[in-house]
């Protein structure tokens, strides 16, 4: 080693530090550019309400999605407890009258299979069942008089001492969040039985059963919403950025002044994004499976054509949105609406049910609610086309108004 | 036949109070080359797009090639070379004509075989498989002016075709339109540089949207007394302001 050259950068490096010394600081010139980057926002006022509004947005949208509870899931009793002769004592009907009606809207069911199919079918999350010798086993005494007027409900003779009963509930546990708080609410309802007669020991919830979902995790539930997220995003994002590069640079003029037709240029965008859609879909999942391990239930094609209709809605989008913005910098200012929109209101990480009712409305305006909605019903529940028919359905509405209405913007001469 | 490729009457185009286009009246015959020259904002460009059915005049009536604009019929038999670049800048030179070459119906041979001439003509048979946003402006340029003439159209329009272009060059593509004029192609062409103004057929002065003269470069000449293009212009927008 030569020592020169190491001391050569030592004073290299020292005397880059002088400089950094010498560096005095005008007040005056710093002045003069605070000046001008407020100069710049008063001629800008796009940009200012930008500021204004998008943290106002920020705060309203997170403040007001994530403040409910889940609120108004359907659920289905089927009680066959036959209240060991207590009448209107009966255990079950207890616990059913301190179950918490704002979070759960407990509807009664004849059985317990037709239950389960009506959550089979998404008209219910959950089925709680009330076993027969419930109220027998918790008071450990069979066919007693009813002795409701009693303070304390006769626990004379325990006919086994070490009988236990248990309600269960067999819940759709795609949505984890949904299901956890019905699972909640149950507990808590039980509890509260509990603590009025003091007749615990014996009686539990078994919520182990599950109609769909049985061992989901928060992975499993979100990564439908992450890939519909990321296709919603990136495919409006980037048809609207070379949309307008397009205009920008004069190639859509071009195109205009040449034999293609509008319908042209957006039905192959369509084809194009779709492919991209489908492609990034594919390794979102491809990483979810492998390094998540995220069950896969349904028919991963019919998964795939959700996402690719979502990505054919969401390119769409972009070329409208491309007619509002003028430059590639007013493009990029839609990101903060995009992902709002998305990421709050449609289901992904929160779920629908608890968006306050009174907002609920501007979920089913986003066509992410119904991409969400599908795809996780595919992957986690195994729906077929005969379920998600309804979510189709609105993505298709979705793009084919917005793929009209490109092909009008884009025709529409100044 | 129709003789007069374009014809403008009274054509007017305002964009809000802006009159960019003002009681515009020209006609341009079959086989010429007409030559539109004004400073900037004048309303060339504008012209140009009323004529290529990009823009919607507000008043008048404006025809190409017998048909009144906008109408989307004559896009294939005209050939548009735009003021912006309008060309895709992330690919190869080779990728912008194929596409635009297949927009106008070449099959794969045509296009191949149009695009050797041309890139022969803007001499950049080099540089096929470059990537546009890697030339220089001048040679985008010349990309550019390939690609509105692919499908040999009959009628062309060029919103400065050579800015930047190297004055050799320049005079290149000069005896390139005139083959193409001596072959029937008719050329509506903007331009700053008065040396080409003069290898027009005929040439048009406009200013704040109005034709203020017309005529052979001889005949502005002429009627101002002057030996250049440059002065004729100046004399004639001053008599209009005046
Ligand atoms: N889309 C538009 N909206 C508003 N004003 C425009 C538009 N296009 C052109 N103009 C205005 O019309 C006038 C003529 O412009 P242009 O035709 O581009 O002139 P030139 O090509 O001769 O430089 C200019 O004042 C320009 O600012
Ligand atoms: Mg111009």
């Amino acid at each position: 080693m030569n020592v020169g050259r190491p001391v050569a950068v030592v004073k290299r490096v020292v005397a880059d530090l002088n400089v950094a010394r010498g560096e005095r600081m005008n007040i005056g010139r710093v002045v003069a550019v605070v000046k001008r980057v407020f100069a710049d926002l008063n001629h800008d006022k796009r940009t200012v309400g930008l500021i204004v509004i998008v943290p106002l947005l920020f705060m309203l949208a997170f403040g007001f999605a994530f403040q409910g509870d889940v609120r108004d899931v359907r659920v289905l009793v089927v009680n066959d407890d036959n209240g060991g002769g207590l009448g209107n004592a009966s255990i079950s009907d207890r616990v059913i009258a301190n179950l918490d009606t704002a979070t759960l809207t407990v509807d009664s069911a004849t059985n317990e299979s037709a239950a389960v199919a009506e959550v089979q079918n998404g008209k219910a999350y959950a089925v709680i069942v009330f076993p027969t010798n419930l109220t027998e086993t918790v008071y450990g005494t069979a066919a007693q008089p009813p002795l409701a007027a009693q303070a304390n409900p006769p626990g004379i003779i325990a006919i086994n001492p070490q009988a236990k009963v248990s309600i269960r509930v067999l819940a759709d546990k795609s949505n984890t969040e949904v299901s956890r708080a019905i699972i909640t609410a149950v507990n808590a309802a039980v509890l509260k039985t509990a603590d009025e007669n003091g007749q615990s020991q014996r009686l539990s919830v078994d919520t182990t059963g599950a109609i769909y979902g049985l061992n989901a995790r928060f992975i499993d539930f979100f990564c439908p919403g992450i890939v519909c997220l990321a296709i919603w995003n990136l495919t409006t994002l980037l048809t609207l950025q070379a949309f307008v590069g397009e205009r920008e640079i004069g190639t859509l003029q071009r195109l205009f002044a040449s034999p293609l037709r509008e319908s042209e240029l957006v039905a192959g965008y369509s084809i194009a994004y779709g492919t991209l859609g489908v492609m990034q879909a594919g390794l979102l999942l491809a990483v979810g499976v492998l390094l998540f391990n995220v069950i896969i239930v349904g028919n991963i094609i019919l998964a795939f054509a959700t996402i690719a209709l979502l990505a054919i809605v969401s390119q769409a989008l972009g070329i409208l949105l491309s007619s509002v913005a003028h430059s590639q910098r007013e493009a990029g200012e839609f990101m903060p609406f995009l992902m709002l929109s998305a990421v709050l209101l449609s289901g992904i990480i929160w779920p629908i049910e608890a968006i306050p009712v009174w907002l609920r409305p501007a979920s089913y305006l986003i066509p992410t609610t119904y991409a969400v909605e599908a795809v996780r019903s595919v992957m986690m529940r195994g729906w077929g086309l005969s379920m998600i028919w309804v979510d189709i359905v609105a993505l298709l509405v979705f793009a084919i108004t917005f793929l009209v209405l490109a092909v009008i913007m884009l025709k529409k001469r100044e | 036949m129709v003789k007069d490729y374009i014809e403008t009457i009274d054509l007017e185009k305002s964009f809000g109070g802006l009159q960019a286009i003002d009681k515009f009246t020209l006609r341009v015959k079959k086989g010429e080359i007409f030559g539109l020259l004004g400073p900037n904002a004048a309303g060339k460009t504008t012209l140009i797009k009323i004529l290529c059915s990009l823009l919607m005049p507000t008043g008048g009536a404006a025809y190409v090639l017998g048909k009144r604009v906008p109408d989307r019929h004559i896009a294939p038999l005209i050939g548009y070379m735009p003021q912006e670049l309008a060309l895709y800048t992330n690919v190869s030179v080779h990728e912008n004509v194929e596409f635009y070459g297949a927009i106008f119906g070449l099959s794969k041979d045509q296009i191949l075989k149009r695009e050797r001439e041309l890139l022969r003509l803007i001499d950049l048979e080099a540089h096929t498989k470059a990537i546009v946003h890697n030339l220089s402006g001048g040679m985008q340029r010349r990309v550019s002016l390939a690609c509105a003439l692919l499908h040999e159209p009959p009628l062309l329009f060029l919103d400065e075709p050579t800015v930047g272009v190297d004055p050799q060059l320049r005079m290149s593509f000069w005896d390139y339109f005139e083959g193409l004029k001596d072959g029937g192609t008719t050329i509506l062409i903007t331009t700053h540089y008065m040396d080409e103004a003069r290898r027009c057929d005929r040439v048009g002065f406009m200013h704040a949207g109005k034709l203020i003269a017309e005529g052979s470069p001889h005949e502005l000449l002429d009627l101002t007394h002057t030996d250049s293009l440059e002065d004729a212009f100046l004399i004639l927008s001053r008599e209009e302001r005046g």
